[in-house]
């Protein structure tokens, strides 16, 4: 054996492969390997097409993938460049013009669009106001569509003429859903909608008028972002660019929550196939251990053995892999098949890379797991062909298994791009291991003492946990990982779904009424009342804008593209209150104490004053309606965006505002079937202004019912492979109880004194595991909703039931599972010697 | 001694133990020529399998060289004397040491194939035959007796026609009917290729059959007869 070259060395390993295989000497291994490539590549596209999917929904709110705007129109290139890279394009152009009829005029918000707009979702108008919505495209030259409150506020019927500016157009259609209104509630002023062809003939947008641009985009995520780092870094002062997280808050909550489980869901899929592939790779390399020895006396050197073997895991890793992800590929369309009439027509495909990353799964997965037992295989002395005790050197296998954690950590974070959570899910698990582990250890050797009082049975199955109390400790902690990573799941998904259910309760207000006259106010409140069963109260409007902080202009302070500055563009919509209202939180500082010098305070929500750099104390400027009024920062608030009540980013003391003129605003609850009631109500206080925001609210229910369903999906999944693995890991641990089973069975006992203690065994090692995985859980958990969900964490009674359905499940399956150690012939044994 | 194929000379082995140090084998030596066939005998623990698993290079001793083929063995790593066991050696064990998932034919293809022969399902075909096991050629280790396993052992270990063949307790996990017949089966393939057996016995007949005999006691050489 002087040259053994690759090629033999391939052909040896591929025909020992085959012979094994043929033996049935790799199912154990294959088996875990197939299940967990499977797993993750299913998930894996199940997320990812899933979460296109989502998006794709969610960028209706923008009407389009991304969205460009600014207050001036986009530079020529800017467009060309995105045409260029195949995007799709529409222009939108919006201002404030008063329309003028016979009956009066209104001030209203004019959107003048191209042909093409919208990219995402669609245009819904009605032939009269109130009448049957339709879908179809927008008003052609000519044209304009209105909303019914324009019909009302003018008097106007369809087919009457209104003018824009200079420009007469015929109003067509009532305008009843625009696709990329439904996120802005504060419009104040009702909407004309008219072709971009007719804008040039209004006059009305000259240099210098507020105007809106906005470009519109569709394309592949691939030309989206290519367009993005092209323009992202050169945009203008007044340019922005949106996408459907950046537009809707409720939806990028959602979505982002939604997005965060799915990821953990695959990697507690990776981590299942971590535990699968760990113990059935040991049991490959224990059974493994005579051969090494035996091909060392044949006179094959170290690094050939090894060669051998790893060609062989290597081998059967890509095998094994390709046809798990095949497998994990087909389920996954299996599962849409099966939810087709709840899901989106038009899924991405989900492309090559959750395939790619299932077989790096288990790959990765493989070598970090199977290496350590492997480079025993090297160490295997071949003088163990004549002393069989002889076992290989312990290895420092810490350096390994580090590698192996390294490795698992980069799939991990390659599949959620998410750092933290990596750190969170890998890091907990490691030391919740390695504290169980040591608490373990103890325990069962503590056990030892309780055990000589107790009867046969227990004698017999404890004693095979105790006789080895490393290696049950190491089954405990893989059974319980196995649990914790179900358990997690199932625990995140409770929590999940009730978060969004409370954000969005069955009731949860669906119109807005603004412009409410104070001399209107009681009047409508009363009819309010009537209608509706919880109204949220009328808060007052004074319309203001943030002019100086601290004597210093607001413009110098605030850098580009923050919140801030989208804040101080606009008008901001202040309010007084007495009280705190709900749903804000006090972050720091008084609900009005008496402040040190005369001026009045104001409560400012968080997120602005970060990003405004307020501090308590500071001192605002304010103008309102051309006059200045100044306060001082008094405390600053937290604001749940995502419930539909009134919210406000400045709440001033009582007293401070009264004096100016001032409007009431309120949000409340109408039944869709008593939507007729809203025209009298219109009729009753024709000054009020009526939102709609139904359809936002349908949107974003669909939404989060196809999350909620995902997830549910996702759950299974989780653990359907979860109960696999731990078939799997029992399978592992055969060999040593079909030795024992075939002992005892020699020595004269009934088969129903194995059964029994077999029960005791894996009833107690399910138990044990249990009890890991509800604290390894409750740890984690805490963790993950402290750092990653950012949900309030509370502990989780039931699961102390873990124990329990630990006991239950790998009792069963522990006595299923090894029925051939109780069926084997005692000869076996004999044989062996 | 120029046509020796197998020398040790003062080989000691030292363990450490509990009480301390504990020496298993003390300086012996010995030289074997080709053809040769040599027992070593003893009790349980008097060092036989110790003294057999320096002769093969599995092992090295504390003092002392073994040389095989013209090797000093203790002068070769573990690797180089991996090679020279390949090209020289061959076993059998008390216990078989069939590998578990390949069946007979594939059993004594197995050296063979390490070496790379084209031919190697043809020559361990007609070795299996050679020892009366023909029919059993498909048949996993689980499916034979434990004779015919020791058989299949006995094919293996002659199938790459070594130079010296070491035998550990061949016979000793058999029935003494079937030990018998192995043991005739071991001599007469030995004689046939020519080849220099070191057995390693407590089978007082078995080691009779020997052209030498040494006895160990206490890791000590009690006895050495010469034809």
């Amino acid at each position: 054996m002087t040259h053994l070259p690759l090629a033999r060395l391939l052909s040896l390993a591929t025909r020992q492969l085959l012979r094994d295989a043929r033996a049935g000497e790799l199912r154990v291994l294959f088996f875990a390997l197939l299940v967990a490539v499977a797993a993750s590549t299913a998930i894996g596209y199940f997320s990812a097409r899933l979460n296109d999917g989502m998006l794709m929904r969610a960028t209706e709110f923008l009407g389009a993938d991304l969205l460009l705007s600014g207050s001036t129109p986009a530079a020529p290139e800017q467009v060309s460049q995105g045409k260029q890279l195949g995007l799709e394009h529409s222009q939108v152009v919006e201002f404030s013009s008063v329309i003028a009829s016979d009956a009066g005029i209104q001030l209203a918000s004019v959107k003048a669009a191209d042909s093409a707009y919208p990219l995402r979702g669609q245009l819904k108008s009605a032939a009269e106001p109130y009448a049957a919505e339709q879908t179809g495209p927008g008003p052609q030259p000519g044209e304009a569509w209105a909303e019914a409150r324009l019909f009302a506020a003018l008097e106007l019927s369809v087919g009457d003429t209104i003018e824009v500016g200079s420009k007469p157009l015929t109003l067509r259609r009532v305008l009843t859903y625009e696709p990329d209104r439904a996120g802005d509630f504060y419009s104040l002023t009702p909407r004309v909608l008219m072709h971009l062809d007719d804008l040039a003939a209004t006059g009305v947008v000259q240099p210098g008028s507020r105007v809106r641009y906005r470009e519109l985009w569709r394309g592949t995520p691939q030309a989206l972002g290519a367009y993005r780092q092209v323009i992202g870094t050169k945009l203008a002062a007044n340019q922005r660019l949106e996408d459907a997280r950046d537009g809707n808050r409720q939806i990028g909550s959602a979505l982002g929550r939604a997005e965060r489980y799915l990821n953990l869901a695959s990697l507690a899929a990776v981590l299942l196939a971590g535990v699968a592939v760990a113990l059935s790779a040991a049991r490959f390399a224990a059974r493994r251990f005579d051969t090494s020895a035996l091909l060392r006396c044949l006179g094959l050197s170290r690094n050939q053995a090894l060669g051998l073997f790893g060609l062989q895991l290597a081998l059967l890793g890509l095998g094994t892999s390709l046809i798990g992800a095949l497998l994990g590929w087909l389920a996954q369309h299996g599962l849409f098949y099966l939810l087709q009439g709840l899901l989106p027509a038009q899924i991405p495909a989900g492309g090559l890379w959750p395939a790619l990353a299932g077989i790096a799964t288990g790959l990765v997965a493989l070598a970090g797991f199977a290496l350590p037992p492997l480079a025993a295989l090297g160490r295997v002395p071949p003088l163990r062909v004549l002393r069989r005790d002889l076992l290989p050197v312990p290895a420092s296998s810490w350096l390994v298994y580090g590698a192996a954690l390294f490795a698992l950590g980069l799939i991990m974070w390659r599949l959620s791009l998410d750092l933290q959570l990596t750190f969170v899910l890998l890091g907990g698990g490691l030391i919740t291991a390695l504290l169980l582990g040591g608490l373990l250890l103890l325990g069962l050797q503590s056990l030892r003492r309780l055990l000589a009082r107790s009867s046969l049975h227990w004698r017999l199955g404890l004693g095979q946990l105790l006789r080895h109390p490393l290696a049950a400790a190491g089954q405990a902690l893989a059974f319980g990982l196995i649990l914790l990573a179900m358990a997690l799941i199932a625990l995140l998904r409770g929590e999940l779904l009730d978060t969004w259910q409370d954000q969005l309760p069955e009731q949860a207000p669906n119109h807005f009424a603004l412009n409410v006259l104070p001399a209107d106010k009681d009047a409508f409140a009363a009819r309010l009342a009537e209608l509706s069963p919880h109204p949220a109260p009328l808060y007052p409007v004074v319309p203001g804008r943030l002019t100086l902080i601290n004597g210093e202009p607001v413009r110098q302070i605030v850098s580009k593209e923050s919140q801030g500055e989208r804040a101080i563009r606009r008008d901001l919509s202040l309010t007084w209150a007495a009280d705190l209202p709900e749903g804000n939180q006090l972050l720091a500082g008084d609900w009005w104490s008496a402040s040190s010098d005369d001026l009045p305070g104001v409560s400012v929500e968080s997120e602005l004053a970060e990003s405004l750099q307020l501090k308590l104390g500071d001192r605002l400027r304010f103008n309102v309606g051309g006059l200045d009024r100044d306060a001082r920062v008094s405390n600053l608030r937290e604001v749940d965006w995502n419930s539909f009540q009134p919210n406000f980013y400045m709440i001033f003391e009582p007293g401070t505002l009264q004096d100016l003129p001032v409007t009431y605003l309120t949000s409340f609850y109408l039944p869709p079937q008593q939507e007729r009631r809203l025209v009298e109500l219109s009729r009753a206080f024709p000054a009020v202004t009526l939102l709609q925001v139904e359809a936002l609210l349908a949107q974003l229910r669909s939404i989060l019912a196809q999350v909620t369903l995902a997830i549910e999906f996702v759950l299974l999944f989780v653990l359907a492979a979860g109960l696999a693995v731990l078939f799997a890991g029992l399978q592992a641990t055969l060999d040593e109880r079909i030795r024992q089973g075939a002992l005892l069975r020699a020595l004269g006992a009934e088969r129903k004194l194995l059964v029994q203690a077999r029960r005791a065994e894996f009833a107690l090692l399910g138990a044990i595991s249990g009890l890991l995985a509800a604290i390894g859980c409750e740890l984690i958990s805490f963790l993950l909703y402290r750092y990653a969900f950012d949900l309030a964490w509370h502990a989780h009674p039931w699961l102390l039931l873990l124990p329990a359905i630990g006991a239950l499940l790998v009792g069963g399956a522990g006595v299923l599972g090894t029925r051939r150690a109780l069926n084997v012939s005692p000869l076996t044994v004999l044989r062996e010697g | 001694m120029s046509s020796s194929i197998l020398t040790a000379r003062n080989l000691s082995k030292v363990v450490a133990s509990a009480e301390g140090e504990l020496t298993i084998l003390h300086d012996l030596s010995l030289a074997l020529n080709r053809g040769d066939s040599l027992a070593i005998v003893g009790s349980s623990g008097s060092g036989k399998s110790t003294l057999l698993g320096l002769l093969a290079g599995l092992d090295l001793p504390s003092n002392g060289t073994v040389a095989l083929a013209g090797h000093d063995l203790a002068a070769l790593d573990e690797d180089q004397r991996a090679r020279i066991r390949a090209e020289h050696v061959g076993f059998v064990f008390q216990s078989f040491q069939l590998l578990d998932s390949l069946n007979a034919l594939e059993n004594v293809m197995l050296p063979l194939e390490l070496e790379g022969h084209a031919d190697a399902r043809q020559r361990a075909h007609a070795l299996l035959e050679r020892v009366g096991l023909g029919q059993r050629l498909t048949h996993y280790p689980r499916q034979l007796s434990g004779g015919e396993q020791q058989r299949v052992a006995i094919a293996r270990a002659f199938v790459a026609e070594p130079d010296v063949l070491f035998a550990d307790e061949p016979t000793g996990n058999l029935d003494s009917h079937t030990g018998e017949r192995i043991s005739d089966l071991l001599f007469e393939l030995n004689r046939e290729r020519g080849a220099t057996l070191v057995l390693v016995t407590h089978d007082e007949r078995l080691a009779h059959r020997c052209q030498r005999l040494i006895r160990l006691e206490g890791g000590h050489l009690v006895d050495h007869v010469e034809p």
